[in-house]
């Protein structure tokens, strides 16, 4: 079977993909093979991969082929492959959260939103690289490898999602599912070039993803589209039994929407936060975020000034509210049920044996961190009163999407940085993400999408933020830019370098 | 805000990690910084502000009804113990 | 028991005990509170547990609707709010039979507060307050090596890990051991009326830690506590706590001081004892469960569920003593269950003869289930068989003597008491010549007795009586037989 477009299988979008084997025009066979192909010439450079499954995802696809052969129906992402997060559970395929501790360690049962991807029939395709239990901004903390930039090799993906964000850019897979606690799924897609969403909190269930902060991780998708990120998300989204977190209200969006326009919506736009980054914010971010700012007006949209007055306090906020609730969830790697064990002597000598050995610095500092915020005597004066600048910041968001109807925000201060540029002071990688935690902390979705690149051809991404679970007029907003903008349609050299090309 | 070795072995303690001797000092250093930087937090008035520790506001009650459901996974998250006295899972003595 | 020496009635008189106990009750569920696996005790090690309870990476917790309806009815029943709100929160700790890391518990909104449990200690009331009901998660088992040279690991089965509990904390109103005993007795049995408890304690379904202090009488403060801990009968709480009480008066009385620690209660050798190996100080880092909403009830279905509630155990004693004129007493007896209450007034309705059927069944019922161990469920004669026997006794249609002969027949013999009477001949001889043929072989046989009655010394004839019911195996119409002597003793001299 040939492909009836010219362009190569691995640059076209995954709602093409999976319309194609649902016609017959592609196998599923034949699309996996192409990215399987793709990542062979790239994933060992940039180390996208901590482990990848080309004979199951083959006989996955195989399978799809045979239900079409025998003439059922096919999901909405029949044959598209998606690589998947290392914090996502797939039922016998090594899940290690880039972590030393589980290595070797094969969850018995599937992420809810494994099973929803399996029912509308993608291929999963891998495991990607993270920061260690998804602690992270440049993917640098995984115990096990650094994953590269597919646009400039000496520079970071970003992170957490590193691997997830960097595998959709180097066209390895058209789609991958990363997590969000603070910005995991937005920063890296900045970085990479591609769209990343973090869906309202609730909107997808958290059942089968490994915890890191429970009241604020969210699964999210990458993509190299609006219409495609909406895709994914609306195959994951929605109510699970075994979240009770997990939400009704997350409901499917009609891609057709998306192609309306922006004519007479209102975008918030709150200045003042790009104060508080003062001379960290990039000039080529501002010079995008001002340059965004003008095609979104002349899309029609009217643009309205917003206030976040508490958002300058959320880096802090979240600084002890995670790691609290990190201390916690990390609490049970103790060595007893699974995952590595290092003995020594009695019960507490292993314990702090397999703990001190098997967690990284980030993780532990965390730990840490989160340990004494919660110990007596001080969590008053930490935890409690982080939770209640909490309320101030989920109230300005509120508040200011009461006022528009999306906001418009930077992601990133700046665009990648280069590998080992920031290891040796945590406090000033956290200070970078000061405009992705907000709206984590807000419980809100945003969307981060590429709009422009920087003088040495480096992505540079903006943030969109929408109400609880209105991911859709998000993605309006981003759809009637990328249609006026090449930015999302680029590919790093790197996609159709070396022997073959991106055939 | 300063904060000693001490407080990091008891914390450390605490949270069952086992820090080097040689680490202490580091870890003190950056605990104390991100600590000083949290510290912006207690400038601001939250009297009056009810905490937010989950953002599930308008989420109706989900309760699971009493019924058994044997595990499929029982075996396969058995098999991946880190040591076994039969079908008991096997730790060190505990004191 | 064991008695610290030199505690004399004098020193104990100067200081007064408080008591406050803590009890963990496993909920009757079905399944785990946070996931659907089966409660049932004593499987296979590990095989009731799945990715939830095992506390597996990426797992959630998902509430047990069953194990808070069974918390909020035992808060209805000891008269507690039952909050509109209540929230779990993450209690940390590290120990190999809690797979999570932390025990899922309530803190500071617990499902139930207040409330109160009244108690009879001899002929005194008294009301014990509740500070608490709060729902939690158990914990695993730890099978540590006991004195075995060599053994130095512990097994772990996490089939317990997850099962539903409520914690009852008591307000420290209880003053003796013995109050200790009656509030636990009284408790369980709430709880099992309810259907809420098995009150098992030696499969652990009942759990009870003291808290123990003395301060001299009419001081205010309270003084240092001790927790006792391993208490796993009634008894033990008992003499735990009388063992303590002592402990302390004597400390005190010598000059010392009671630290604030942990015991443990070694029932075999009757002490408690400092638990060691607990060098660090608790911090259990309570926060909110951010996994779990909070649990919001309707007043509505509190309601609702108020007034399915069945009847309490006070309600049903007080009922008993106003409907079927028993004494208090054995309204107290057969209240012990719901079952026996119910068994006693189908028995009661039955015989139509309430104070007699009480008789029987506080004596000769519970004798036999004394022996055998039987609950009053498994008994053989059901309420229809013993109403019938009780009321062939007061109609006189069999002797009391006939009447536990029957009995005991019916225990191993299915049929009906008149038919047994039947099979084996107990038929009441009534007839006035067989009587009176009896009574002349009793005189012939006695004719001592027979003279001294004849001469006035009417005492003899009660004996005489008695040798003919003996004669008859039973058997006499009692008051026909009576009837049958004294004509004869009087028509026919000797």
């Amino acid at each position: 079977m040939s492909a009836p477009a010219n362009r190569p299988v691995v640059l076209e979008s995954a709602e093409t993909l999976a319309a194609s084997v649902r016609s017959g025009a592609r196998s599923a066979v034949e699309i996996t093979r192409a990215f399987l192909a793709q990542a062979d010439r790239t994933a060992a450079k940039l180390e996208t991969y901590l482990h990848r499954m080309p004979d199951r995802a083959l006989q996955d696809a195989e399978a799809i082929d045979r239900k079409r052969a025998a003439g059922e129906a096919l999901g909405n992402l029949a044959g598209v492959p998606i690589a998947i997060k290392d914090n996502i559970c797939v039922r016998g395929v090594p899940t290690t959260c880039g972590s030393k501790i589980l290595e070797g360690y094969r969850p018995p049962y599937d992420a809810h939103v494994i099973e929803r991807l399996r029912a509308a029939d993608a291929v999963v395709i891998g495991k990607t690289n993270c920061d260690e239990f998804a602690m992270g901004s440049s993917t640098e903390n995984s115990a096990y490898r650094i994953t590269k930039n597919p646009w400039a090799l000496d520079r970071v993906p970003g992170g957490s999602s590193g691997g997830s964000a960097a595998t959709v850019a180097a066209c390895e897979a058209p789609l991958s599912l990363g997590s969000d606690t603070g910005g995991s799924v937005r920063q890296p897609a900045a970085f990479c070039g591609v769209y990343g969403l973090k869906p309202t909190y609730g909107a997808v269930s958290r059942y089968g993803l490994v915890a890191f902060a429970s009241s604020l991780d969210q699964i999210g998708p990458f993509a190299r589209s609006a219409r495609d990120t909406a895709l994914v998300q609306n195959v994951i989204c929605g109510r699970d039994a075994r979240d009770t977190t997990s939400r009704a209200e997350a409901r499917p969006i009609d891609l057709e929407t998306l192609e309306e326009g922006i004519s007479g919506l209102r975008v918030g736009v709150p200045r003042s936060i790009l104060d508080e980054a003062g001379d960290g914010l990039a000039p080529s971010v501002r010079a995008a975020f001002e340059a965004a700012i003008s095609a979104l007006e002349r899309a029609g949209a009217r643009i309205v000034d917003v206030a976040l007055p508490h958002a300058k306090y959320a880096i802090a906020t979240y600084y002890l509210i995670a790691p609290a609730e990190a201390s916690s969830n990390l609490a049970r790697y103790d060595g007893v049920r699974y995952g590595v064990r290092r003995p020594d002597g009695d019960l507490r000598g292993m314990y702090e044996a397999t703990r001190g050995a098997g967690f990284g610095r980030e993780v532990k500092r965390r730990i840490l961190l989160g340990t004494y915020a919660l110990s007596a005597g001080y969590y008053d004066a930490y935890y409690l009163r982080a939770q209640k600048v909490r309320t101030l910041i989920r109230k300005d968001f509120l508040d200011a999407l009461a006022a528009s109807d999306a906001l418009l925000l930077p992601i990133t201060p700046t665009p990648a940085f280069k590998i080992g540029e920031k290891t040796d002071d945590p406090l000033a990688m956290y200070l970078s993400d000061i405009f992705s935690i907000p709206a984590s902390l807000a419980g809100v979705p945003a969307l981060s999408f590429p709009v422009s690149f920087d003088a040495s051809g480096l992505p540079i991404g903006l943030q969109l933020v929408g109400r609880p679970f209105d991911e859709g007029t998000m993605l309006k907003v981003a759809r009637a830019y990328e249609k006026e903008h090449d930015a999302a349609s680029r590919v790093p050299a790197i996609v159709t370098a070396g022997e073959g090309g991106a055939r | 805000m300063p904060i000693d070795v001490s407080v990091v072995r008891k914390i450390a303690a605490l949270a069952r990690l086992r820090i080097e001797a040689a680490e202490e000092e580091r870890y003190a250093r950056e605990l104390g910084s991100i600590l000083g930087f949290v510290e912006q937090l207690q400038a601001l008035d939250v009297s009056g502000i009810e905490p937010t520790s989950q953002v599930t506001e308008g989420a109706r009650p989900a309760l699971r009804p009493d019924e058994v459901c044997p595990s499929d996974a029982r075996d396969e998250a058995l098999a991946g113990a880190p040591e076994r006295d039969g079908d008991y899972f096997k730790v060190p003595q505990v004191v | 028991m064991t008695k610290p020496a030199g505690i004399s009635d004098d020193s104990r008189a100067k200081y007064e005990p408080v008591i406050g106990l803590e009890v963990h009750a496993q909920l009757k569920t079905k399944t785990k509170i946070f996931c659907s696996c089966s409660t049932t005790f004593g499987a296979a090690p590990n095989s009731q547990v799945c990715p939830v309870c095992l506390g597996l990476p990426g797992v959630l917790p998902v509430l047990n609707e069953r194990a808070v309806e069974f918390a909020a009815m035992t808060g209805l029943a000891v008269g507690a709010t039952v909050h509109p709100r209540s929230i779990f929160a993450r209690k940390n700790y590290f120990y190999p039979d809690l797979p999570k890391g932390y025990q899922i518990s309530q803190y500071d909104r617990p499902l139930c507060e207040g409330g109160g449990v009244e108690i009879h200690v001899g002929d005194v009331r008294k009301r014990i307050g509740l500070v608490r009901i709060h729902l939690e998660e158990d914990a695993g088992k730890s099978l540590h090596p006991e004195g075995k040279e060599g053994v130095n690991t512990t097994r772990v089965d996490l089939n317990r890990a997850g099962v539903p509990l409520i914690e009852i904390v008591s307000e420290p109103d209880i003053r003796s051991g013995a109050e200790a005993y009656h509030y636990l007795t009284k408790l369980k049995q709430i709880l099992v009326y309810l259907d809420v408890c098995d009150g098992n304690m030696e499969e652990g379904s009942l759990r009870c830690d003291a808290n123990v202090s003395v301060r001299p009488r009419g001081q205010a403060a309270f003084g240092t506590r001790t927790e006792i801990k391993n208490l796993n009968s009634f008894r033990y709480v008992e003499k735990a706590i009388a063992y303590e009480i002592d402990r302390q008066i004597a400390l005190i009385e010598s000059g010392g001081r009671v630290v604030q620690e942990t015991l443990l209660w070694d029932s075999a050798r009757g002490v408690a004892e400092t638990l060691r190996g607990k060098e660090e100080a608790h911090d259990y880092r309570y926060f909110p469960e951010p996994d779990l909403l909070p649990v919001d009830l309707d007043a509505s279905w509190v309601e609702g569920l108020h007034a399915t509630l069945p009847e309490l155990p006070d309600a049903l004693r007080e009922r008993l003593v106003r409907e079927q004129g028993i004494p208090e007493y054995d309204a107290e007896v057969l209240t012990e269950t719901r079952a026996l209450a119910s068994y006693y007034e189908e028995t009661s309705l039955r015989s139509g003869q309430p104070k007699l059927a009480s008789n029987w069944i506080m004596t000769e019922v519970n004798a036999v289930r004394n022996k055998t161990g039987d609950t009053i469920e498994s008994f053989p004669i059901r309420p229809d068989r013993l109403g019938d026997l009780v009321g062939m006794v007061s109609s006189g249609r069999v002797s009391g003597k006939i009447a536990k002969q029957l009995f005991e027949l019916m225990l191993g013999d299915p049929a009906g008491p008149e038919a047994l009477v039947q099979k084996h001949g107990l038929l009441p001889i009534e007839d006035e010549a067989a009587l009176r043929a009896l009574v002349r072989e009793v005189i012939a046989a006695n004719p001592g007795p027979a003279a001294e009655f004849r001469a006035g010394k009417e005492k003899t004839f009660a004996f005489l009586v008695g040798q003919a019911m003996k004669q008859s195996r039973g058997r006499a119409h009692p008051e026909k037989l009576q009837a049958a002597l004294k004509a004869v003793l009087t028509e026919e001299s000797a």
